[in-house]
């Protein structure tokens, strides 16, 4: 176990050596001069030059570049073109709140996805399989905008239940934290649970037709223990993969849910750096979010193994 | 959003420095009289005490007022910085920080006369050098200042006593004193922007009415009440805080629900319904309208085919229903237009009428340019509601005279990318307003805005020399004679194709009381106070 996290962990680091690569290619390519958008469009050529200068855009792009990795590998980061904030900082500042967001829309997507999936292979071809499928289909067509803004139309302006928007830290206030999260984490969570469920269902189908769950039954198992113990634990497999996507895709940031309710995290600062083309800035998240989905693939792995034996994990040459 | 001075259709992307405009104080001011009175001292009966929260449209990047770019930045500094000089709900110059102000007879000379005793937020005197401190910032070279061109004509500015100061010019600019009531005449601590250099803009200091606390980026900015404000007995709220709300429906159903009290930008589709609810009896907030001060319209490229030929823009232009634009897609939220100067602002001309829309001159100009069967062209627009409904019917009406305009929405750094560079055909792009005339059409049409305002490359000598005159001419109505005469021949060639003139809306909580709307849409919060 420690050999193959000592591993995984090794190989990290040349990864995310690429991944800089492509980050900084890819964020010079975008159209749009930094200084320029700074100083207004007015601004004498002189004042750009100077701006240049400053934010180190007037070298070439490979000392550019190897500016930016040196600094890192000092624990710089840099600092936004913006308002000369510390980036590191700034990113580590949104992890909590896109880390708390992540979790309870997680938290949401599995309270529905899980029994709802597998009453619906348990129970196939029955009304309560068509009516979960039916639910998954909604949930996975209603745009996260559309829903939002119903949501706070409904508890925020009509029935006062809950914040429209907003955000304090669960540190700063348990009660305050929970009710700003919870229209945020139901928008995402709902999304995410169709997905699930329907990943679970057909999981499920064919676990269910799987020689050990007849031979359960055969013991004489009800069908309950049946399903909990024996199938769900062999089904959720693929469905661990599916959510470990999902949940890199989260730590990225959820863009729009995140505008719409005012979440201050990583998502919107990842826009406004796109936009305001703060390029220390957008390179620290991007390069968060990689860090994020790595870290999560190996805790994926490491979940495969402790859900299901059989499951080795390789420490060295395998 | 992103930082810049242009503003697009739709409110997404307004941005950038306003300077509001006034005639009569100006005219006053030039002809070397001393103007000042007391500020108006606000109101009696306002209740002390409490938290406003303002909504804004975008996070704003930057609180140092001597770099930023971004007009939403501003909407803070009304709060936390003094200007020279501001602006009143009538665009007109009062005295702010300067407490009275000349002009020598060869408009070379402005002469500040300070408030005494006034003192920024970490205990620093206010007084002529820090007047001249600030200059030296904003101009010094090793100091990325956005502000250099706005008083690029400033040679020296000197304090001849603690509370005088004297801003020398290379050559008469009568611009400067709406310079000064922006950004620019916004008065920073020397002490601290020595300390902190560029990361002034984390920990900023004033002499405004409210203090800096804390900023959390897309977050919030929290201000505190400057107990030493020398408006006395002001200000009369205990904290100020700013959350952005990039969204537009978001941010309304925010103020709606109460868990903001005013907002900055309403969005024009949702106006009509917003007033009629707010006029309700028992409505929890209301809508204020208070003059226009923006332009929007179309940058025609006059380099490159197809508008290199003039007769085919006037035949787009001619093509074009302004007062449907205005009063059917916008649902009256906006003025029809046909000049770069809004209704209201010190250089409207009202005796200038709006030409109906005409399909058979359009055609005969389409003949004229050689091209009667029509022609094709791409018209550049950024995402959003608004402005793509616009664009939509510019496209509908345009199609009707057989002229053919493919929509392309692009992002906006990337717009302004493209337009700068003359790459263009056609661009959807206004721009957010100044209160001088001068920043509301010289860098537009002349070139010394080629590669940066004037998106459409185009020079002509008569305009050049007129606009000029302008700059140094003493009072505001020869400088409007001169500005219609450039208006008269911006009509005949047609660079720009003027659409519609944004009218200003502020959406605010029932239990806000003391704004007063300036027309530049700023939110000034030093009289204001919550029942």
């Amino acid at each position: 176990m420690i050999r193959f996290l000592a591993r995984r962990l090794l190989i990290m680091i040349p990864v995310l050596f690429f991944v800089s690569l492509i980050v900084f290619a890819l964020i010079n390519l975008i159209p749009g001069d930094a200084a320029r958008l700074f100083l207004g469009e007015e601004a004498p050529p002189e004042a750009v030059a100077v701006l240049r200068h400053e934010l180190g855009l007037d070298q070439p792009v490979y000392v550019q570049y190897l500016r930016w990795v040196g600094g890192m590998l000092h624990g710089n980061f840099g600092y936004s073109f913006k308002d000369h904030r510390p980036v590191l900082a700034t990113v580590l500042e949104k992890v909590p709140v896109t880390g708390e967001l992540t979790a309870a829309s997680l938290i949401v997507a599995w309270a529905i996805a899980i029994p709802a999936g597998a009453v619906a292979a348990w129970r196939q071809r029955t009304a309560a399989d068509y009516g979960a499928s039916a639910a998954a289909l909604v949930g996975l067509s209603i745009p996260n905008f559309w829903l939002g803004i119903m949501l706070i139309y409904l508890f925020a302006v009509h029935l006062h239940w809950l914040p429209a928007s907003g955000w304090t830290p669960l540190y700063q206030d348990v009660g305050r934290n929970l009710r700003a999260l919870l229209m945020p984490a139901c928008v995402l969570g709902l999304v995410l649970a169709a997905v699930v469920m329907r990943q679970l269902r057909s999981s499920m189908v064919e676990v269910l037709s799987a020689d050990f769950v007849r031979t359960a039954k055969a013991k004489g198992l009800g069908g309950r223990v049946v399903v909990i113990r024996h199938a769900l634990r062999n089904a959720v497999i693929p469905v661990i993969t599916v959510m470990g996507i999902q949940m890199g895709t989260l730590l990225g940031g959820a863009v729009i849910t995140e505008t719409i309710f005012a979440v201050p995290g990583l998502g919107q600062l990842t826009i406004n750096s796109i936009y305001g083309r703060d390029y220390p800035m957008l390179e620290g998240v991007v390069l968060f979010s990689a860090l994020a989905i790595l870290l999560i693939n190996l805790v994926v792995d490491i979940v495969y193994s402790l859900i299901d034996p059989r499951i080795k994990l390789a420490g060295g040459r395998s | 959003m992103v930082a810049s001075s242009r503003a697009v259709v739709g409110r997404i992307t307004r941005r950038d420095l306003l300077r509001r405009g006034a005639a009569g104080a100006l005219a006053a001011g030039l002809a070397g009289a001393t103007v000042g009175a007391l500020p108006a001292f606000a109101a009696q009966g306002g209740r002390r005490g409490g938290t406003l929260r303002a909504g804004l449209d975008a996070d704003p990047p930057n609180l140092d007022p001597h770099r930023s770019t971004a007009a939403v930045d501003r909407q803070v500094y009304q709060s936390l910085y003094d200007k020279l000089v501001d602006t009143d709900a009538d665009l007109k110059i009062v005295p702010m920080l300067a407490t009275s102000w000349s002009v020598s007879q060869d408009g070379r000379t402005y002469t500040l006369k300070l408030r005494q005793g006034v003192q920024f937020h970490d205990g620093t005197p206010f007084n002529a050098q820090a007047v001249v401190y600030n200059f030296n910032r904003m101009r010094d070279p090793k100091f990325p200042s956005a502000r250099k061109s706005e008083i690029a004509p400033v040679s020296e500015v000197v304090a001849s006593d603690p509370s005088t100061v004297q801003i020398k010019l290379e050559r008469p600019y009568s611009p400067l004193m709406y310079v000064l009531t922006d950004r620019a005449g916004m008065m920073v601590s020397p002490a601290a922007a020595e300390k902190d250099g560029l990361n002034f803009a984390l920990r900023p200091v004033g002499s405004g009415p409210f203090s800096f606390v804390e900023k959390i980026p897309q977050d919030h900015i929290t201000l505190k009440r400057n107990p030493n404000y020398w408006m006395k007995g002001l200000p009369y709220l205990d904290q100020v805080i700013f959350r952005p709300f990039p969204d537009d429906n978001a941010r309304v159903a925010n103020l709606k629900s109460g868990d903001v009290d005013i907002i900055n930008i309403v969005p024009a589709p949702q106006v009509k319904q917003l007033a009629q609810d707010s006029s309700k009896p028992g409505a929890s907030y209301r809508l204020s309208e208070h003059g226009a001060f923006s332009w929007q319209g179309i940058w025609l490229n006059v380099t490159k085919p197809p508008f290199d030929n003039k007769a085919l823009r006037q035949a787009f232009s001619a093509s074009l229903d302004r007062n449907a634009i205005a009063n059917v897609v916008l649902q009256g939220a906006a003025f029809p237009s046909y000049s770069f100067f809004p209704n209201g602002t010190p250089a409207y001309d009202p005796t200038w009428k709006i030409p109906p829309r005409n399909i058979g001159q359009a055609k005969e100009r389409l003949q004229a340019g050689g091209h009667a069967g029509g022609f094709e062209f791409t018209l550049l627009a950024v995402q959003g509601q608004q402005a793509q409904a616009i664009a939509q019917a510019v496209q509908s009406m345009a199609a009707d005279a057989g002229i053919q305009a493919k929509i392309q929405i692009i992002e906006f750094g990337q717009l302004l990318d493209v337009t700068d560079k003359l790459q263009h055909q056609a661009a959807l792009l206004g721009w957010s307003g100044r209160p001088d005339p001068d920043f509301d059409i010289y860098p537009f049409v002349t070139q010394s805005g080629i590669g940066s305002f004037n998106d459409a490359g185009y020079t002509n000598p008569q305009v050049q020399t007129l606009l000029d005159a302008a700059r140094v001419l003493q009072s505001m109505d020869q400088r409007r004679r001169a500005y219609s005469q450039v208006t008269r021949i911006l009509a005949d060639d047609m660079p720009y194709v003027w659409l519609y003139f944004p009218k200003e809306y502020k959406l605010m909580s029932a239990k806000v009381h003391g704004y007063e709307h300036v027309p530049d849409g700023m939110m000034r919060f030093h009289a204001v106070w919550l029942s």
